[in-house]
């Protein structure tokens, strides 16, 4: 297990190397010029190439390129053009707001998904299973650039129940974490009856009860166990799509996370900013389905890493 | 298994129905006003901010030797008066018992540093370029700062808006430096809201509301909600005109509205066969139903423009001749400039151009009908709505046959240099068009050297009446500035600028 983990932790060297080479070479593609968004068009040629120079874009893209890797190993992830500050500064300060964000919203589809699905699976042909499976369909149709406004209309501006935007409380957290969650919640959900329906058909289960053990606990107790295996590892891929989602969450109800910090990074060609904030999101996702890896094991004995 | 639904629903809905209702009490009912910026400030260092949302959120809270008026004529701020020996020497001599918020006296060795600060290339200060006239800033006494210019630059005043910061003020970070206006900044989130308090000791006296949050919305659906919610009760163009129907049956809030001075424009390529004919702007034009646009899209909140130096500039032209909406006269000179309808209705088209614009909605929107305004004429237009800073560096590059834009809070006629000048073409300036006379060249070089208003005035409306005629851009409407406000909240003057610096003068009516 330990040299599993050992090896998996090496693999994110590599993910690493490939997304920030990527991104780098995309984003010095891209048209568009850092020095003339940060000094205006007023700016006199000499000055512009001055700060050019300063900012090493002077230099050839795979000499900065070579720049930008060797401080990678040290943590040094560059400066922001546009504020000055260091960018793992800038990411630390947003980061912790857009993983509490992601976190809520998984905890809002396990939540949701997990009742709905058992009861979806267990009273399968009958109303419940319809109407999850409609409700499902719904929730998956509805984008969240739709579906957040939607919830403020209900929840803010009718009932009064919570705050419009903005971040701090726990009542600022319920409706960004239910815009991303909602559509997690309806795919896990469906995958939880798929997965339970066909545990229920094995013969484990008929044993079991057939020893005496009520339909409820043989669900409860063997079937539910197994068919969150695979709904475990579609949750850690998950993980990536909710980061890379929480870009509309947070401009809907002005969340200060990273998503938001990339639109702004990508708008001002703010290139250390963009590899430093696209980074730190790889990274996590790959961390996380580590993670989930770990857990299969865990729910799975079978399941063995060597 | 219900049970277990129904706990598991339960435990999701305990929170919320813990939660406190609507009867809150809203934040102007405890004095606050909470105003809602379409953006995040990206500096709040006036010696670095050069976004809008930063410059706004820094006039609340930093004072500059002069400011603006609504005409855009320098009145006294820190500075209680100026004079000018000599085109080339600005003296200016600061009001006495100026004080930073952190208590700290104003002195004439901070306004000198300040802009030491900007000139000093190690700084990299985006400003430096408007400030590089200046070669040497003397400090005779406490109260005077003295300003040498390499040569006369007549616009020197209205650059000096800057806010003053205290010497050795470290730069940048989200701790902006202290200030000395009717605000201090306490607290600053990322993205978030920044609060202020007011600071009694600044010039010009207390300001009438104690406590201000300045929340940092950038979904307009949002900040309509907020309003409509009253947890924001003060927003300065934060309301798109679709939604003030809405507004405006929501009894809790006024609006208010005034001629603005953010001018959009029509560019040409004057470098392209078909462009460079002045028949075939003028035909374009002609052909560009304005009132339309600006009645249907606008919903009537903008004023049809001749000029891109909004109505209200000192140097304005008043009487430049309008161009009505003439689609058969646009055909004739299209005619006229060898580009005929060879197939009548057929689908032929006179002439193929592409316009380019950002992928702002409102824009987008305003391209498409121009499209069928054209269309109407014989010209097939195709729409290129581009990402901001691939749009904005083809328009630098020159790299466009149509373009949209729009001049933000242009006062100073300054701006006819930098946009219209033949020298001026990218990478030195605007003139991006590449738009060449000989007689505006002239006009634009002496006028910002003339230190006359009267003469000035003269040279500028002269230019804006040449411009009229050759057309190398097509000025088409001025944005009104539009306050959504609490009823409650008075004594906010608008200005042409979208200026937050009246914000001081607000109160809470009981």
């Amino acid at each position: 297990m330990r040299g599993y983990l050992r090896r998996r932790l090496l693999h994110v060297v590599p993910v690493a190397f490939g997304v920030v080479t990527v991104v780098f070479f995309l984003l010095h593609l891209l048209p568009g010029d850092p020095v003339e968004i940060m000094l205006g068009e007023s700016a006199v040629p000499a000055l512009k190439e001055e700060l050019r120079r300063e900012l090493h874009l002077d230099r050839p893209v795979h000499v900065q390129y070579a720049e930008f890797l060797a401080g990678l190993p040290r943590g040094d992830l560059g400066v922001s053009f546009r504020s000055r500050e260091p960018v793992a500064r800038e990411i630390a300060r947003r980061f912790p707001a857009t993983l509490l964000l992601a976190s809520a919203s998984i905890a809002v589809a396990i939540l949701v998904a997990l009742p709905l699905g058992v009861l979806a699976a267990t009273r399968k042909g009958k109303a419940a299973d319809y109407l999850s499976g409609a409700a499902a369909m719904l929730s998956l149709s509805i984008p969240n650039f739709l579906l957040g406004p939607l919830l403020v209309l209900v929840f803010s501006v009718q009932l009064g129940l919570l705050p419009v935007s903005g971040y701090g409380t726990a009542r600022h957290l319920v409706l960004p974490a239910a815009t991303l969650g909602t559509g997690m919640a309806a795919l896990m959900m469906r995958m939880i009856r798929a997965t339970l329906l066909e545990e229920l058909r094995k013969e484990y289960v008929t044993a079991a009860t057939a020893r005496g053990l009520s339909h409820r606990a043989a669900v409860a107790l063997h079937a539910l166990r197994n068919a969150l295996v695979p709904v475990a590892t579609v949750l850690g891929l998950s993980f990536g799509a909710v980061l890379a989602g929480s870009v509309i969450a947070e401009t809907i109800f002005s969340w200060p996370g990273i998503g938001r910090l990339l639109i702004q990074a990508i708008d001002a060609r703010d290139y250390p900013l963009v590899q430093g904030c696209v980074l730190v999101i790889a990274l996590c996702t790959v961390l996380v389905n580590l993670a989930t890896d770990l857990l299969c094991a865990r729910l799975d004995p079978r399941i063995r890493y060597e | 298994m219900a049970r277990i639904l129904w706990l598991a629903v339960a435990a999701a809905l305990l929170p919320a129905a813990a939660m406190p209702g609507c009867a809150q009490k809203l934040p102007i009912d405890e004095g606050r006003l909470v105003i809602a910026l379409p953006g995040t400030p990206v500096s709040l260092d006036p010696r670095l901010a050069t976004d809008a949302y930063g410059e706004q959120l820094l006039q609340m809270t930093h004072a500059s030797l002069v400011r603006l008026d609504a005409a855009g004529n320098p009145v006294p701020e820190l500075a209680a008066a100026w004079e000018t020996p000599d085109p080339m020497t600005y003296v200016f001599t600061l009001r006495p018992g100026a004080t930073f918020h952190d208590g700290r006296p104003l002195t004439s060795a901070d306004a000198r540093d300040t802009f030491s600060w900007i000139l000093d290339p190690a700084n990299r200060s985006p400003h430096r370029a408007t400030y590089r006239h200046i070669v040497k800033i003397e400090t005779p006494d406490a109260r005077t700062v003295v300003f040498r210019l390499s040569e006369p630059f007549a616009p020197f005043l209205s650059t000096m808006v800057r806010g003053i910061v205290p010497s050795g003020s470290r730069a940048g970070g989200y701790t902006p430096p202290a200030g000395a206006g009717p605000y201090r900044i306490d607290d600053v989130s990322p993205d978030g809201e920044a609060t202020l308090s007011a600071f009694d000791r600044c010039v010009g006296g207390p300001p009438g509301i104690r406590a201000v949050t300045v929340k940092f919305i950038p979904d307009s659906n949002v900040r309509f909600l907020e309003l409509k919610m009253g947890s924001v009760n003060f927003t300065l163009n934060g309301v798109d005109p679709d939604m003030l129907p809405a507004v405006e049956r929501t009894e809790r809030l006024a609006v208010e509205e005034a001629p603005g001075g953010n001018v959009s424009y029509l560019g040409f390529n004057l470098r392209d066969r078909a462009l460079s004919d002045p028949r075939v702007r003028r035909a374009i034009a002609l052909a560009i139903d304005r009132d339309a646009i600006v009645r249907t899209i606008w919903k009537g909140r903008a004023d049809v423009v001749d000029s891109i130096l909004p109505a209200g500039s000192w140097a304005h032209e008043p009487d430049l001749p309008t161009l009505l909406f003439d689609p058969a006269q646009a055909r004739r000179l299209l005619d006229e400039a060898g580009f005929r309808d060879g197939d009548g209705a057929g689908p032929l088209p006179r002439l193929r151009l592409t316009y380019k614009t950002s992928q702002n909605e409102v824009r987008r929107r305003v391209a498409t009908v121009i499209q069928e305004q054209l269309r109407q004429v014989g010209i097939l237009v195709e729409i290129q709505s581009l990402e901001w800073g691939t749009f904005y560096s083809d328009v630098k590059k020159g790299n466009f046959q149509l373009y949209g834009l729009t001049w933000v809070g242009i006062f100073d006629p300054d701006i006819y240099y930098h946009a219209f000048h033949s020298a001026s073409m990218p990478p030195d300036g605007a003139n991006r068009g590449g738009y060449a006379n000989a007689r505006v060249d002239r006009l634009t070089e002496e006028a910002r050297r003339e230190t006359s208003r009267e003469k000035r005035r003269a040279m500028y409306r002269e230019v804006q009446r040449i411009l009229a005629r050759d057309l190398p851009v097509f000025p088409l409407w001025a944005g009104r500035n539009l306050l959504v406000r609490d009823r409650r909240l008075q004594g906010f003057a608008l200005t042409p600028d979208e200026s937050y610096a009246p914000v001081r003068g607000m109160r809470i009516a009981r």
